[in-house]
């Protein structure tokens, strides 16, 4: 077993008004050697005064990290010949660096650790010489910028867990407004080292890798570096000390000079500059400029706003999302946090990132959002509403002066609501739908749905839904409901005071294959068919509320275990569409058993945010078959739990609410009152039943666009079980089939055989990395997979395995077909505006990526 | 001197009269030079870059001309240095010293030789000018502020700007036989002086009268906000008592009979006019000299890296790639003399060498201070000779003696007397002293930090007995102006 050490060196450019020693414009975008003085550009004679901001800024983030601050810190020359070094000595700290022993506590992968800081250090920037052809151009614009170097102990083990600490540490310095992060321009900038050494043997020879401007080129780089370094180990070789190039048109590094060739920086200190005194203003200063960091606020928010990880990793990435959270619910303390995340995470986000802006940029204020949302809340808009209102908030420009009730005003968007306002559109309805009509009043219950959205398409949308569809059934039926209170019992734990006003609930019916929608044929096999006789069955039903309206949809004619992509897409879509429409309360989906947890799972990434109840069911023996079976129960049970529960996805089976995630079905044998099996949920800690989705983008896609995407997130998945004596081999054999992802159920909390020999998963693991394949890893013993427990389980995150913590397999997976298809819709282009799917657009690589950060 | 015609007549006289001296690498008065120059109150109450409102300009405080030592920046004029690196360069900027006497009255007519960026003792270490002894055209000026120190010798200007790294000023006052300032580092802000040893070197002043020496530098001296090394000398220059022990070395050192005959004159001098003499022994001045070249040859090495050909100053005519731009920069326009020291310093300050020298060098100047504190705790101020020797001959001059001439190493180390100062960042003062074998003689007093007002005391002094004296081939202004001209 090898053991790697990796250190990282990062540069932040701080966010001076001017130089770090002379009175010029510190920034980007100027033409070439505007920016310049005889200071700055190293004419003889002139000396560098510091300037007391750019200190001040470095002592802050040496405070943030944690580091000893030194009360005199002192400034050193560091010698070395470079064109785009105007003195050729870069003014830096070599004996008393003003910040040192550090630390930063890192949460990568289920895996925490806390990486120490060597120091913090003040520099200034060099120029930037541009090649050009057989000229080399020097612009001396960033020459003197201050430069804050971090670097960290080799604490650090892989790639993947470097750019983890560097996007944490580009948080940071962005939340306390000391640099803007931009890795392509240059303001954050990362050299690592690496060394690589038999486990136990300590620090290896040391390999500087420089020209890492991006999180990605560390990531590669880095795992490149270690493996290199692994294979010269492993064939007996010795690694030289050297400085490497990253080469990112190549993905690989190059030998850039030899520890011979090494530069001497013949430090010695600087005497132009007195030593600086952190005095005790200073440090008052210092402490002042504190922010809560974006650890603590992620922590905070999840204690807080009860949010779920990704939730609060989506707010706290930059500070002005946290904040535009937290001023809108001071705002409107009544607001659904969840409702105030969904939204930024989706709609505003998407409307940023078309213009460009951020949010503050925007013209989405805090008090603005929060205005629309508690529109939206009491029912004066509807969503689709709310995001035109968003749409021409965004058109009005950076400095629209509109509030959002003046743009729904001026446009007459507010709902209808008002009887006398709602009964024109009814009537005209009614008239020209005679025929719909006449069934209902003949006490048919299906067409209600249809009129109500007849109404809904006449309104435009607005029409408050509980108000147009009592108006309608007492247009038709003459008389007013009925207002009674819910049943006394309500099926499922979860089962609270629903959020929304009450109302007559239109319950649209899924019939998605399976025996539950089938019939037992005369030679006793039971075989898939449609829910033909379900509104029958319940009509007269005396538990379920009157007036409950059905809406029966039948996607098709199969088993579930026969349920191929096409099949969810229909049922993805079709669950979008009603959805999007609103003419539903809540939508059952009666479903096989086999299988459900499977698609419960998928239903939940794609719709976590629904506005109502989506509730899966299942039964093994058909509905024809009477009460003898618990398939009719449990459509009774799922019924009801559609009209009365809260939103979110359930799962509905043998009288009890199940999450939709690691549900796991269990078949035992049959009992004597006719149970054959029951549902489990395993690891339940932390579960929900709604939350952000993980991949809107699909509901606005066609039915063949999301097959299509579907089918080809599924040819490249695949699930193995590990067991004793698997050889690695065969993983290999299914990658050159096309597989990138694999979900590995493997061992406990995350343990595997890596042994050297031809079974183990080490050289998969191995090769799948250089080819870009990924492993996601899941337990067979119910472990919540961390690798913190075993050195086996270490290995494994070593060589990029990621933990999936809690998730089950099915869970897991679908959340990795799930992931891919975001990830392919967004990198299309997103949504409806371009309506394909086809992902001749990006790299493999970023599709990758995308994948990635969906599943971590 | 105000007037445009006056000036053209004085930039005549100097022409004319420094035709053999050399002093002069540039003889010029420049508009936009000269535009704050009287125009602006009191320095010192107003700092550079604020000038009062309505009140009317008081009078001019130094209305003299002034020569400057090419190694500090004047706006429009060149900086040269000395050397063919920045034959070319004009500077964008003024120091601070200048632009403070610009800003009392002064108008610079020039900018004087030196030896390439202040190294050397003779301001023979250049290819751009050749500066003679104006005493005797076969000798040395001193260096490295010859140029300076000659043009005020020859009557050229009452006062001229030179810096001070390890007797620069001193030196060549000495062999000219003017005074020279090397004030308290940091009291004099650096802004604008070339760099060549920072920690050591100082802007000072050369003139042909004590007092003028004490008014200029006390126009130029206080707190600038460009030089955070700068400081205020405190009011009353650290001591409110007058001069009253004067130490002085005794025992062999290595003085040539001339010197050590006038050392011995200047102390009986002082003991006449009732100072007390007493004995004091420096032990450290037989390491003042490699101490002292370690840490001036490391930081030069670091401070001339800049000089590479990329934005300004000499660039060669070809080369393939920016590395080979700046390596053919350097080894074509620096001097011998420039090389040798950038390789000396490159190579004290390598890593595995540094503790050896570098970081020994410092601790030997942390001792020079400390044994100087303890002696200035029994005497007020130093007397002590500058230099071994009288100027010595020109390495180009003929008919010089053989046994006078120095090389270079000697040179080297008969610097012992006037780095103590530089080491130990305190205030010393050249005075003429005399005449020997028709070369001039001069004597350095050096007091602890801040004293310069009561070395400008002794200096005044020692004036009643011991006066300045100008060649018989110099001629003042007025006297030229009463003559008529060159004619
Ligand atoms: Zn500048």
């Amino acid at each position: 077993m090898y053991r790697s050490f990796v250190g990282l060196e990062i540069h932040v450019q701080l966010l001076t008004q001017t130089k770090i020693f002379c009175g010029c414009r510190a920034g980007f975008g100027d033409e070439p050697n505007t920016n310049v003085c005889p200071v700055c550009m190293g004419y003889p004679g002139v000396l560098p005064t510091l300037n007391g901001e750019a200190i001040e800024m470095a002592y802050t983030v040496a405070r943030a990290l944690n580091c000893e601050l030194t009360p005199e810190c002192s400034f050193d020359r560091k010698n070395y010949f470079y064109p785009d070094l105007p003195k050729n000595y870069q003014i830096s700290q070599y004996h008393a660096p003003l910040g040192r022993q550090g630390y930063l506590d890192l949460e990568f992968r289920k895996k925490k650790k806390r990486v120490r800081i060597h120091q913090i250090h003040l520099e200034e920037d060099a120029g930037k010489m541009i090649h050009a052809g057989d000229m080399s151009l020097l612009d001396y614009n960033r020459t003197g910028t201050p430069l804050l170097e971090i670097v960290t102990e080799p604490d650090l083990e892989i790639g993947e867990e470097a750019e983890a600490l560097l996007q944490e540490l580009r948080r940071i310095v962005r939340y306390l407004g000391v640099c803007d992060g931009n890795m392509e321009e240059g303001s954050l900038r990362c050299d690592a080292n690496v060394s690589v050494n038999l486990e136990g043997a300590g620090l290896g020879s040391k390999v500087e890798i420089k020209n890492l401007n991006s999180s990605r080129f560390v990531r590669k780089a880095l795992n490149f570096e270690i493996e290199r370094q692994e294979e010269i180990l492993e064939r007996g070789g010795t690694v030289a000390q050297e400085t490497r190039l990253w080469n990112e048109n190549r993905d690989q590094s190059e030998s850039m000079r030899t520890k011979e060739s090494a530069h001497d920086y013949r430090y010695f200190p600087e005497p132009d500059l007195p030593h600086f005194h952190a005095d005790a203003a200073f440090l008052r200063n210092v402490e002042e400029r504190q922010v809560e960091l974006p650890a603590e606020r992620r922590a905070r928010f999840q204690e807080e706003w009860k949010l779920s990880v990704p939730q609060t990793e989506f707010l706290c990435d930059e500070k002005e999302t946290a904040d535009c959270f937290e001023l809108v619910l001071a705002e409107e303390p009544e607001l659904d946090p969840e409702m105030v995340v969904t939204w930024l995470a989706g709609d505003v986000r998407k409307q940023l990132n078309r213009r460009g802006w951020s949010l503050t940029e925007s013209p989405l204020t805090p008090p603005r959002l929060a205005q629309l949302l508690r529109l939206l809340a009491e029912g004066t808009i509807h969503g689709k509403i709310a995001k035109q209102t968003l749409e021409l908030l965004f058109e009005g420009g950076r400095n629209s002066s509109l509030d959002p009730i003046e743009i729904i005003e001026e446009q007459g968007w507010k709902q209808i609501a008002h009887r006398s306002e709602l009964e024109p559109f009814i009537l005209s309805v009614i008239e020209q739908h005679e025929g719909a009509a006449e069934q209902v009043r003949q006490g048919e219950s299906k067409p209600v749905g249809f009129l109500m959205g007849q109404v809904m398409k006449a309104t435009e949308g607005r029409a408050e839904p509980a108000a147009a569809q009592a108006l309608l059934q007492e247009l038709l039926l003459g008389a007013p409901p009925a207002r009674e209170p819910r049943p006394e019992s309500r099926a499922g734990s979860e089962a609270t005071a629903p959020r929304r006003s009450p109302r007559i609930p239109t319950i649209q019916v899924l019939s998605f294959g399976g025996a539950i929608a089938g019939h037992r044929r005369e030679d006793g096999l039971v075989e898939p068919g449609d829910l033909v006789s379900l509104g029958e069955l319940f009509r007269q039903d005396p538990d379920l509320p009157e007036q409950i309206v059905f809406e029966e949809i039948r996607l098709g004619r199969f088993l579930s275990e026969e349920i191929t992509p096409a099949d969810w897409s229909a049922l993805l879509t079709r669950l979008a569409s009603t959805l999007e429409e609103r003419s539903v309360q809540g939508i059952v989906v009666a479903h096989g058993t086999d299988t459900l947890a499977y698609t419960a799972g998928l239903v939940y990434w794609f719709f976590a945010d629904t506005s109502v109840p989506i509730v899966l069911t299942a039964g093994a023996v058909p509905t024809d078959e009477g009460e003898r079976g618990e398939s009719v129960a449990n459509l009774r049970r799922a019924v009801q739990v559609a009209a009365g529960a809260e939103a979110g996805i359930h799962v509905v089976y043998g009288g009890e609410d199940f999450m939709p995630v690691n549900l796991r079905f269990e078949r035992i044998a049959p009992s004597p009152e006719g149970e054959t099996g029951s549902f489990r949920t395993w690891n339940p800690v932390g579960l929900r039943r709604r939350g952000a989705a993980l991949a809107p983008t699909a509901r606005s896609v066609t039915r063949e666009v999301l097959t299509a995407v579907l089918e080809s997130a599924l040819r490249r998945t695949f699930v193995v079980r590990v067991f004793p004596g698997m050889p690695g081999e065969t993983l290999i054999a299914l990658m050159d089939a096309g597989i990138r992802y694999f979900i590995l159920e493997i061992y406990d909390t995350g343990t595997a055989n890596l042994r050297e020999t031809p079974f183990s998963l080490r050289k998969a693991l191995v090769r799948g990395r250089e080819r870009g394949v990924s492993f996601f890893c899941t337990s067979q013993q119910e472990g919540v997979v961390d690798f913190s427990g075993y050195v086996t389980a270490h290995e494994l995150w070593r060589n990029g395995a990621i933990p999936m913590g809690g998730l089950t397999t099915e869970s897991a997976f679908t959340r990795l077909v799930a992931a891919q298809v975001e990830a392919a819709l967004v990198g299309a282009g997103g949504s409806s505006d371009s309506g394909a799917g086809d992902r001749g657009y990006q790299s493999e690589e970023e599709f990758r990526e995308r994948v990635l950060h969906l599943m971590t | 001197m105000t007037d445009t015609e006056s000036l053209e007549e004085y930039l005549a006289f100097i022409r004319h009269q420094d035709r053999e001296t050399g002093s002069f690498l540039e003889i010029a008065v420049r508009p936009g030079a000269a535009g704050a120059a009287g125009a602006t109150g009191d320095p010192a109450e107003h700092p550079a870059g604020e000038s009062p409102e309505g009140s009317p300009p008081p009078p001019p405080r130094l209305p003299l001309p002034l020569a400057v030592k090419d190694n500090i920046a004047v706006r429009g004029y060149r900086l040269t240095c000395g050397s063919s690196m920045l034959e070319n360069l004009v500077s964008p900027y003024t120091a601070t010293a200048v632009e403070r006497l610009e800003r009392a009255g002064a108008r610079v007519v020039g900018k004087t030789n030196l030896d390439e960026f202040g190294m050397g003792s003779a301001t023979e270490n250049t290819p751009l000018g050749r500066t003679v002894n104006p005493w005797n055209h076969d000798f040395v000026a001193g260096g490295s502020s010859g140029g300076s120190a000659a043009a005020v010798a020859q009557q050229l200007v009452p006062v001229a700007l030179g810096s001070d790294t390890g007797g620069s000023i001193r030196q060549p006052a000495a062999f000219c036989g003017v005074y020279g300032l090397k004030p308290t580092y940091g009291t004099v802000s650096r802004y604008g002086l070339v760099a060549y040893a920072s920690s050591l070197e100082v802007i000072g002043v050369l003139g042909a009268d004590i007092g003028t020496v004490a008014r200029t530098y006390r126009l130029m001296s206080g707190v600038d906000g460009m030089d955070h090394s700068s400081v205020d000398p405190p009011p009353d220059g650290g001591s409110p008592d007058p001069v009253r022990t004067v130490g002085v070395l005794r025992g062999d050192l290595g003085l040539t009979p001339e010197v050590a005959r006038n050392y011995a004159e200047t102390e009986q001098v002082l003991q006449a006019r009732g100072y007390r003499i007493k004995p004091v022994e420096l032990t450290t001045l037989e390491y003042v000299v490699p101490a002292y070249y370690t840490i001036a040859t490391a930081e030069a090495s670091a401070n001339l890296a800049r000089y590479n050909g990329v934005r300004y100053g000499y660039r060669p005519d070809y080369a393939e790639n920016p590395e080979e731009l700046v390596r053919k920069a350097r080894s074509e326009a620096f001097g011998r003399e420039v090389k040798l020291r950038i390789l000396l310093g490159t190579y004290v300050l390598r890593s595995g060498f540094q503790d050896q020298y570098y970081t020994q060098a410092q601790k030997i100047r942390t001792l020079i201070r400390r044994e100087l504190e303890q002696i200035y705790r029994e005497v007020d101020v130093i007397l002590m000779p500058v230099f071994p020797t009288q100027a010595f001959p020109r390495a180009d001059a003929e008919g010089a003696p053989a046994f006078a001439r120095l090389d270079e190493f000697q040179q080297k180390v008969a610097d012992r007397f006037t780095c103590t100062a530089n080491l130990a960042a305190l205030p010393a003062l050249t005075v003429p002293t005399g005449l020997a074998r028709g070369l001039p003689l001069g004597m350095q007093l050096m007091g602890p930090a801040f004293s310069e007002e009561r070395l400008f005391a002794v200096a005044e002094d020692l004036a009643r007995e011991m006066p300045i004296q100008f060649p018989r081939s110099s001629i003042s202004w007025p006297e030229w102006r009463a003559a008529g001209g060159g004619s």
